[in-house]
């Protein structure tokens, strides 16, 4: 009876590939397979420092960590006030803007998931129509690590 | 035939028919439970199909598996829950359908109370995106009773190992008789 059940699921196993490589195939072009952001979507703290005042920083950590301390002139943005704080930064933010988003690095990806809804849900694009929505890497500790 | 030969014979006529009527009554609430499982992940599994970016981060945000394994099984669970929960729900393959379904609400289980042990901020439910803004404790009683529901059905499953839908009621008869 166990291996008819295993045998079962061999068989339920090699079926369950057949439409999901289907479906990979379909989106091949679509999804960022090596990382979860694309390259073109990440700056590291000295590129983004480089952009000079056209940078605005978003902080998408809790509210009580952005308090405590934050890059100078960051907004606060996370998921958990997101309706209450998006009006806020899109009241600041304007099309010649370089959005960089950051977060805690050790413990969450809120500074991609932050990102991702600026460009889909808020549809951020520079001028020439362009991603101007940026994740930092190394995140806020990075950040410390090169603060002057 | 004499009298009490007559009465004993009634009896054991009632005794079959009630039996039968418990087996029948258990046949059906099996069913009902094999229903309600089997749709839960085919519902879980199509919702997280037609997402499967989002499916991959809410794997990544458990920090457990690198990206690039993530995204893959992001395009490959979500077919084998549809897949297990067709097998539940039809009665083909079914065994194997609960031993898979098993093995993920396990393994979902644990992967949920590791993260909320080192602290993660996990939004990833059975349902992918759509069950985000439970609260953790409600995941788990959720993923709890699947659980006891599909080791509910392992146990109390008598088929054959080929799996048929061999009505259990005339199985069950036919060693009473």
């Amino acid at each position: 009876m166990k291996a008819g059940a295993i045998r079962q699921a061999l068989i339920l196993i090699t079926l369950a590939l057949l439409p999901a490589l289907g479906q990979a195939v379909h989106f091949r072009n679509k999804v960022p397979w090596q990382s979860r952001l694309l390259a073109s979507e990440v700056v590291s703290v000295e590129q983004a420092r480089s952009w000079g005042d056209s940078v605005m920083w978003v902080d998408a950590r809790p509210a009580q960590e952005f308090e405590s301390d934050h890059v100078p002139g960051a907004i606060l943005l996370n998921e958990d006030s997101w309706n209450e704080l998006l009006p806020q930064f899109l009241g600041q933010w304007s099309p010649d803007n370089r959005v960089v988003v950051y977060c805690s690095a050790q413990s969450c990806n809120a500074a991609a998931e932050v990102a991702r809804r600026l460009r889909e849900e808020a549809h951020l694009r520079d001028n020439e129509g362009k991603n101007c929505v940026f994740v930092l890497e190394g995140g806020w500790e990075e950040w410390l690590k090169t603060r002057k | 035939m004499p009298l009490h030969s007559r009465f004993e014979v009634r009896c054991w006529a009632f005794d079959v028919c009630f039996r039968e009527m418990d087996l029948f009554r258990r046949n059906i609430l099996y069913r009902m439970i094999g229903l309600i499982v089997g749709g839960i992940f085919i519902y879980a599994g199509v919702t997280k199909v037609m997402d499967p970016i989002g499916f991959a981060r809410d794997i990544d945000n458990y920090h457990m598996l690198p990206w690039p394994l993530s995204v893959r099984l992001a395009f490959y669970l979500p077919w084998l829950e549809v897949f297990s929960g067709v097998a539940v729900l039809c009665g083909l393959f079914y065994r194997g359908g609960l031993l898979i379904l098993n093995a993920l609400i396990s393994i979902f289980i644990i992967a949920s109370i590791v993260a909320k042990a080192r602290g993660l901020d996990i939004t990833c439910g059975c349902f992918g995106h759509a069950s985000k803004y439970l609260s953790f404790a409600w995941h788990l009683v959720l993923d709890f009773i699947l659980l006891a529901a599909v080791a509910f059905l392992w146990v109390s499953d008598r088929r054959t190992a080929s799996g048929a839908l061999a009505p259990q009621v005339s199985r069950g008869a036919e060693k009473e008789l």
